[in-house]
C-alpha cells in the first residue's frame, strides 16, 4: 500500500472523527455564530461607510485604500485590495484570526489523545507513523478549510443579500480571500499537530499549543509594531524584521499581493511550514515509544 | 514450514530510565504454534509485546517477525495482528468503521473491507454491535472488538495480551474456544495470568520473571508431563503397607518408575519415570493398579506438575 493511499485513509477518519465529536460539532456552532454576528458587523460598517460617501464613490474608494495602506504598509498592494468588498475584506482578516483559535482547539488532542489512550496502536501496527502524522495533519486542516468554507459561505450570502457584492466578486475576491485563509491555517494546523505529537497528556498540548501560538503571536505583533513605528519615524516602509515571518497570519499581505511572484512566495513559505511539520512530526513518531 | 521461526527475540533489553524491564530475553516461536509468555506482573511481558509489535524500541538486541524488523508496516501489514492489553478503541467510531479502516488499512480492497469486517465480528459473536459506537461497549465488547481487529484478514502472526484479562467467565470461555479455533492456522503468542488456560491452548511457553526468561519449552517440557505423574489421594491417607495406605515401596518396584514421593501435607504421589521406556497413560494405568490393589481412595490424577505449581516454582 503506498503512504498516500495511507494517508488519505487516516486524512478521512480523522476528519469524520473531528466532525462527528462533540467538541467538534460545539466550535462549529460557536464559529457559525460568531461568523454571522461579524458578517452583520462588517455588513453594517460598510453600510456606514457607503452611507458616509455615498455621495462620492471616489472619497469613498480613497477612504478604504488609506485604510487598506495603514494595515499593510504597501502602497500597491493597498490600492489593489481597496477594490475588493469591505466586508469580505474584514471577513478575511476575521477568518484568519480565528484560524489559530479554532486550530489549537480542535487540533490539539488529535495525536496527543490517541498517544494516551493508547488508541494509536490499532493503527501503529498498519500504517507508516509518517502517515499517521501527515493524516492527522491533513485531517485537522481539511476540517478548519471546511469550517472556513462555511463562515465564508454565510457572510458572502449576508453581504450578496444586502446588495454589497456581486456574485462575480464572490466567485473571485471571494474565493481568493477563502484560499488565503485556509492556506494560513494550514501552517496553523502544522504546528498544532507538531505539538500533539510531543506529548501523551493532551492538556498539557493543548496549553503549549496555546503557548506557541501565543510566542509566535507576539513575533507578528512585534514585528508589525516596530515596521510601523519605523515608518511613522522615517516615513519610509521598511522591510519587515525575520522573526515576523515566523506569524504564518503575516503572510495575508504577501498572498494577496498583485505580483504573483509575491504570492507564490508566501505560499511557498506556508507551505513550508507544512512540510517542516510533516518531516519532523514523522522523525518524532518514528522514534517514539508509542 | 514447520520448524521455521515466525518470531525471533535474541538478547533483548528495554530499559525505562534506570529500570531495566526486559534484560537480554531471548527465544522464539516456530510457525503454527501457540505460544505463552507468562509471568507475574512487571516480569516484563508487556514489553515484550509491545517490542513485538513495534509500539516499543528495543534497547538492545534484535526482535524480529516473520523475519522483519517489527517497524516494516510495510512487509508485516495484514501479516502481524496484535491485541494491545491496554489501548482504548477510538471512542467516536462505530464498531463498523473502526473494523472497515483497520480493513482498509490492511490493503483489502475497498469493496471487501466491509465484508471482512463483518466476517471477523460475526466470530466474537459481535454482529449486532456493526452501528454502536466504540466508546458505548462494555469491557467484555470492547476486548471482543479489538480480539476480532487482531484477526482480521487471517493474518500468519497473531500477539494477544491478556486476551481474558477482565471478561467474565462466560465471555472469557468463548474467546478461549475462539482462539483455539485459530490453532493451526496461524502462530499465536498469547500473555495470560490463567496458567490453566494457557496450558490447555499452548504448546510451549516462555516464563519470565523480573525481565529475564527463568525457563521456556514445549508445555511437555514445563509441565514435566511425559516424566512425572501425580496422584491426589483422600483425606486422611498416610503412606504405609496396610490397605488404605500409600505403597510406596511397590510403587517404586513398578519398573519404569524411577521415584516414587508422598507428600502428606499436601495428599499427593508423585512418581517420576522414566520417559524413553513409558508414556504417561501406561505409568498411571501402573501406578493406579497398585493403589486400587492396595484400597488407595483417589481423588486425582495429573501428568507433571501442572503448569501453575512449575510458574509458582520458578517465579
Amino acid at each position: 500500500m503506498s503512504p498516500a493511499v495511507e494517508v488519505r485513509l487516516i486524512a478521512l477518519r480523522e476528519l469524520r472523527r473531528n466532525v462527528r465529536s462533540l467538541k467538534g460539532v460545539a466550535l462549529g456552532v460557536i464559529t457559525l455564530l460568531g461568523a454571522l454576528v461579524s458578517a452583520l458587523v462588517c455588513v453594517s460598517i460598510e453600510g456606514g461607510e457607503r452611507a458616509r460617501a455615498a455621495a462620492e464613490n471616489e472619497v469613498y474608494a480613497e477612504l478604504r485604500r488609506q485604510a487598506a495602506e495603514k494595515a499593510t504598509g504597501d502602497a500597491t498592494l493597498a490600492a489593489y485590495i481597496a477594490s475588493a468588498p469591505s466586508s469580505l475584506l474584514l471577513f478575511l482578516k476575521i477568518t484568519v484570526w480565528l484560524a489559530p483559535l479554532l486550530v489549537a482547539l480542535v487540533g490539539f488532542d488529535g495525536i496527543a489523545g490517541e498517544l494516551q489512550n493508547r488508541t494509536i496502536r490499532f493503527w501503529a501496527v498498519r500504517s507508516r507513523r509518517s502517515s499517521y502524522f501527515a493524516g492527522k495533519l491533513l485531517g485537522l486542516w481539511a476540517l478548519i478549510a471546511l469550517v472556513m468554507l462555511a463562515i465564508h459561505v454565510l457572510a458572502d450570502g449576508v453581504a450578496l443579500t444586502r446588495g454589497y457584492v456581486t456574485i462575480g466578486q464572490l466567485a473571485t475576491w471571494g474565493l481568493r480571500f477563502w484560499l488565503v485563509g485556509v492556506i494560513i491555517a494550514g501552517a496553523w494546523a502544522a504546528i498544532a499537530t507538531l505539538v500533539s505529537a510531543s506529548f501523551r497528556a493532551p492538556v498539557i498540548a493543548l496549553m503549549t499549543t496555546f503557548a506557541v501560538f501565543f510566542a509566535l503571536w507576539l513575533c507578528g505583533t512585534i514585528g508589525f509594531a516596530s515596521r510601523t513605528m519605523k515608518a511613522l519615524e522615517n516615513g519610509v516602509t521598511g522591510p519587515p524584521p525575520w522573526y515576523e515571518y515566523l506569524y504564518p497570519n503575516a503572510y495575508d499581505a504577501m498572498l494577496l499581493s498583485p505580483s504573483a511572484g509575491k504570492a507564490v512566495t508566501a505560499v511557498v513559505i506556508l507551505l513550508g511550514f507544512v512540510v517542516a511539520a510533516m518531516v519532523a512530526g514523522a522523525a518524532l513518531l518514528q522514534r517514539r515509544d508509542v | 514450514m514447520q520448524g521455521a521461526a515466525a518470531v525471533r527475540v535474541e538478547r533483548v533489553s528495554k530499559r525505562f530510565g534506570p529500570k531495566t524491564a526486559v534484560d537480554g530475553v531471548t527465544f522464539g516461536i516456530d510457525v503454527g504454534s501457540v505460544h505463552g509468555l507468562i509471568g507475574p506482573n512487571g516480569a516484563g511481558k508487556t514489553t515484550i509485546f509491545s517490542m513485538l509489535a513495534g509500539y516499543l524500541q528495543p534497547s538492545e538486541g534484535v526482535v524480529e517477525v516473520l523475519g522483519l524488523a517489527p517497524k516494516s508496516v510495510d512487509g508485516l501489514r495484514a501479516r502481524l495482528g496484535v491485541l494491545p492489553q491496554d489501548a482504548l478503541l477510538p471512542p467516536g467510531d462505530t464498531v463498523g468503521e473502526f473494523l472497515v479502516d483497520m480493513a482498509r488499512l490492511q490493503d483489502i480492497p475497498a469493496a471487501k473491507a466491509e465484508t471482512c469486517a463483518r466476517e471477523a465480528l460475526d466470530e466474537i459473536s459481535g454482529k449486532d454491535w456493526w452501528g454502536q459506537r466504540c466508546g458505548s461497549l462494555s469491557h467484555g465488547m470492547a476486548k471482543r472488538v479489538a480480539l476480532a481487529q487482531a484477526f482480521l484478514g487471517a493474518p500468519e502472526v497473531v500477539l494477544l495480551d491478556e486476551p481474558t484479562a477482565g471478561l467474565d467467565p462466560r465471555v472469557a470461555f468463548e474467546v478461549r474456544q475462539l482462539v483455539a479455533a485459530k490453532k493451526g492456522r496461524c502462530t499465536i503468542l498469547v500473555s495470560s495470568h490463567n496458567l490453566q488456560e494457557l496450558e490447555s491452548l499452548c504448546d510451549g511457553a516462555v516464563v519470565l520473571d523480573r525481565g529475564r526468561v527463568v525457563a521456556s519449552g514445549t508445555m511437555s517440557e514445563l509441565t514435566a508431563a511425559n516424566e512425572q505423574v501425580r496422584v491426589l489421594v483422600a483425606q486422611g491417607t498416610t503412606r504405609g503397607a496396610k490397605p488404605g495406605q500409600v505403597p510406596l515401596q511397590e510403587l517404586r518396584e513398578i519398573s519404569v518408575v524411577k521415584t516414587a514421593e508422598f507428600d502428606e501435607e499436601r495428599l499427593e504421589i508423585a512418581v517420576l519415570f522414566e520417559r524413553r521406556q513409558a508414556d504417561a497413560e501406561t505409568v498411571i494405568a501402573q501406578v493406579l493398579a497398585v493403589l486400587l490393589r492396595n484400597q488407595v481412595r483417589i481423588s486425582g490424577v495429573t501428568k507433571g506438575r501442572g503448569l501453575e505449581r512449575r510458574v509458582m516454582d520458578l517465579t
